[in-house]
């Protein structure tokens, strides 16, 4: 079997030691790393979400296997750096507010990662003005999390305070998180909300995809 | 192309069983579809109203004749309707009241407890006073404090009398000839009550808990239990987790008003079932308990809850809180006092601290590892003298929700799992046919799919298996086949249920593994660990281990020890020595917040396989 191959399966089984093993492997068979990263990393988190949507694996193995991701991700990270590999978008993401929990969100973060996402982490607790600053630093998409049914209000929030700057046509914001639903996204007019992390790749993709198709459009009108 | 048919998801509280019916479906129907059982005495003709429910969210078919008949004004404005007549049009959560529920559930009351010295805060003295004359034109209280003067052991000067039992002294002394029996709260110096001589003295302990309300009546002269009563906490109607009652409260006072009233109400309705049991009435309550988590305190004592809504969760007020029971609403005996313990943090509440108490946890030489599973686990570790405790969001997975077809331990609950030859062998709350599973049953369960290889260390159901079959489009595994339940449909378990297995012991796993690190030890230096809570009594001690749960220890090491929160509410009405020591309880401890512990989340991934 193949290096990639075992790569992508110590993924899928969340092998974290192996799959940092499998990585250091590639790098020294010279594997390129846009293809340790696309044939390996993204391949495999996009099995992961495929078998999550499937029902055949769920958040605790999606847990995992995110991690071992992360893990060997880290490994190829000097050499990203080092070769400008180019991103498919920069999201900044973060807990609101008044909220410490953060492992929803970093899987998340985690799963984007593996989609060949550039990830802004934010932490957890961030007010807005901060996710405010994350779009002048080069966010495309603005991801935010709540967990409790007292911090989800927050989102508005920032909404907010993004449109106070001047920034609502510049980025698109997604939210999600256990008391979240599509109503509450809507009312606080967000671009979108996913319900579970595989969901958010594909949500991300699509509200960045009509974000850049609107920037087209606005450029041609000028 | 024909539409799909909708289906509707019906929620019945304080069940927390849910149904997913047809469009057109009756509340009725979709109650027995799922077990609940509904009183419905004319059999769904709209006659008796003994069906009656109320509807808490979600639309509904209008009001027909039959309903218009049967209920009154006032229970249609509340959105009562008769379940054998409304249908939902959307989802739905409805309410049932005690009365309509054909059996009632299990409430967990009983805790086994240390002993402890009589030393009541409030005490009771015989006096006899000298009856006003002519040439002795002394007031009563004048009188009623000399009279207070002579006796032996009462080690307080002069108590203060309150313009509530002032009202009531006259006709007292009066109509007892002059002896009388006098309530004095020691710490605060106060006469609390003047009663007939030999009259009983009472105390009131009650555990507010999230889901159920557990009361205690104590005999304060010989430090008696001597009446225990349950009911589900009527606040359950603002949302099922404290969280959703922090966000009601949150929208004004007139909503935290609520909150407040509805469990003060619920607790006068018990200390008169309670005093009513002994052929007294509740001016006999001198004194009372209140233990609970952080926000049931503040919802109780009517205090912000806002700020333990968001981080970083603090609480108005630590310290106990030495009140008088009109300060809460309540109508006992005109003086009547209430004591609220110490809590040791926003999320570990006084509830924790009476626990501690009742168990002694923190008293005891050796390592003690203490838990009260729940939404969220407390969790506290006694070593050397020292005290570590933390909360961690466990879910409600072991209290039956989020459980495809998980319930409360009401009868027809599946409280135990065993596997044997090929099946799986089921005992159920009450012993009447299946219609759920209750948090011990699905911790068997998965603990007893591990053991027979149904499901592999990662969680992942075995397809190969005989017993697991497909499932609305997934994998399940069945536990007890429909010809066996209580209403003809499979009960079953998935791979989702197992997840939210995982998730749960993963976290309160990583809860106990963060306090060992803090603490420097290893589980195996464990002398003990004591696991409260219903949920904690019910379970099995070799299923919890099995999956991880708890630590792998011998089995003579885990102590279960039932509401011990309640019974910790009980020492305090009868000891001051254990006031003390619960306020020195949790001074001493020290939170430990997992939620921004960076070691936290690699804990909790590594807790989450089998």
């Amino acid at each position: 079997m193949g290096t990639l191959e075992q790569l992508r399966d110590a993924i899928v089984e969340g092998q974290a030691a192996d799959a940092v093993a499998e990585m250091k492997r590639g790098l020294d068979e010279d594997i390129p790393v846009q293809t340790l990263l696309d044939d390996g990393l993204m391949v495999a988190m996009h099995r992961v979400g495929q078998l999550f949507e499937e029902g055949e694996i769920y958040v605790p193995e999606m847990l995992v296997s995110s991690h071992a991701m992360t893990a060997a991700l880290e490994v190829l990270r000097p050499s990203i750096v080092e070769q400008g590999v180019r991103s498919s978008g920069r999201v900044a993401i973060g807990t609101v507010k008044g909220d410490l929990h953060d492992i929803g969100k970093n899987l998340v973060a985690m799963m984007l990662q593996g989609s060949g996402f550039e990830i802004d982490d934010l932490g957890a607790d961030v007010y807005p003005e901060r996710f405010v600053q994350a779009i002048r630093d080069g966010a495309e998409v603005i991801g935010m999390s709540a967990l409790l049914t007292t911090t989800m209000t927050n989102m508005r929030e920032v909404v907010e305070a993004i449109g106070d700057a001047g920034l609502r046509d510049r980025v698109a914001i997604v939210v999600g998180g256990a008391p979240i639903t599509q109503v509450y996204a809507d009312e606080i007019g967000a671009d979108g909300y996913a319900r579970d992390a595989s969901k958010a790749v594909r949500l991300v993709q699509e509200v960045l995809g009509r974000l850049k198709a609107t920037d087209g459009r606005g450029a041609t009108t000028h | 192309m024909a539409a799909a048919p909708q289906r509707i998801s019906v929620e019945f509280q304080p069940l927390g069983r849910r149904a997913d019916v047809a469009a057109g479906t009756t509340i009725l129907a979709a109650a027995r579809s799922v077990g609940v059982g509904l009183a419905s005495a004319c059999g769904g003709q709209g006659t008796c109203g003994s069906c009656r429910v109320r509807v808490a969210e979600g639309e509904v078919t209008p009001l027909s004749d039959a309903e218009r008949s049967r209920l009154t004004a006032a229970e249609i404005a509340r959105r009562d309707r008769l379940a054998c007549q409304a249908a939902p049009r959307a989802d739905v959560r409805i309410e049932i009241p005690p009365e309509s529920l054909t059996t009632t559930q299990r409430l967990q009351l009983e805790g086994r407890a240390l002993e402890v010295e009589l030393d009541p805060a409030v005490a009771a003295f015989e006096v006899s006073i000298t009856p006003p004359a002519l040439d002795d034109l002394r007031a009563d209280v004048t009188r009623l404090r000399d009279g207070l003067e002579g006796i032996d052991g009462l080690a307080v000067k002069r108590p203060r009398i309150g313009l509530a039992v002032l009202a009531e002294l006259p006709p007292c002394l009066r109509a007892e000839d002059w002896s009388v029996r006098v309530a004095i709260h020691r710490p605060a110096s106060e006469v609390v009550a003047v009663r007939p001589s030999g009259s009983p003295l009472l105390g009131l302990a009650v555990d507010l808990g999230t889901t159920k309300l557990a009361a205690y009546l104590v005999d304060l002269d010989t430090g008696r239990t001597v009446g225990r009563a349950g009911a589900m906490n009527p606040q359950i109607s603002y949302g099922e987790d404290v969280l959703r009652r922090i966000a009601h409260a949150n929208a004004g006072p007139a909503e935290s008003g609520a909150l407040r009233e509805d469990v003060a109400g619920a607790v006068a309705l018990l200390a008169g079932e309670l005093c009513g049991e002994i052929d007294t009435d509740p001016s006999a309550i001198v004194d009372c308990v209140f233990v609970g988590n952080t926000a049931m305190h503040h919802l109780f004592a009517g205090l912000p809850v806002r700020q333990l809504g968001e981080a970083p969760y603090v609480a108005v007020v630590s310290d106990p809180l030495d009140l008088r029971a009109a300060d809460l609403g309540l109508t006992f005996a005109a003086g009547a006092r209430a004591y609220l313990p110490p809590l040791i943090a926003g999320y570990v509440g006084a509830d924790h601290v009476a626990m501690l108490l009742a168990t002694g946890a923190a008293e005891r030489t050796g390592t003690v590892l203490a838990l009260d599973v729940g939404t969220n686990t407390e969790i506290s570790l006694a070593h050397d003298g020292r005290l570590w405790s933390c909360s961690t969001a466990s879910g409600p997975a072991f209290e039956g929700a989020h459980i495809t077809d998980g319930m409360r331990a009401a009868p027809g609950a599946i409280e135990r799992v065993h596997y044997r030859d090929g099946g799986f062998l089921v005992q159920t709350v009450a012993d009447r046919p299946a219609v759920g599973i209750c948090g011990s049953g699905i911790l068997d369960a998965v603990a007893e799919a591990l053991r027979a290889g149904i499901i592999d260390t990662r969680g992942t159901l075995s397809h190969s298996h005989p017993l697991v079959t497909g499932h609305n489009g997934r994998a399940a595994c069945v536990l007890v086949p429909a010809a066996r339940t209580g209403h003809r449909r499979d009960i079953v378990f998935t791979r989702s249920d197992v997840s939210e297995i995982q998730l749960a012991k993963g976290a309160i796993r990583a809860g106990t593994a963060l306090l060992l690190e803090a603490a420097g030890i290893d589980a195996a230096q464990l002398d003990e660990i004591i696991v409260a809570g219903a949920f904690g009594t019910y379970l099995d001690v070799r299923s919890a281990i099995r999956i991880g749960l708890l630590p792998d220890l011998s089995e003579d090491r885990f102590r279960q020890v039932g509401n011990a929160a309640g019974a910790g509410a009980c020492q305090l009405l009868i000891s001051r020595e254990r006031r003390r020591l619960a306020v020195e309880l949790a001074g001493r401890a020290q939170y430990l917040e997992l939620t921004t512990h960076p070691a936290f989340e690699q804990h909790f991934i590594a807790a989450m396989g089998f």
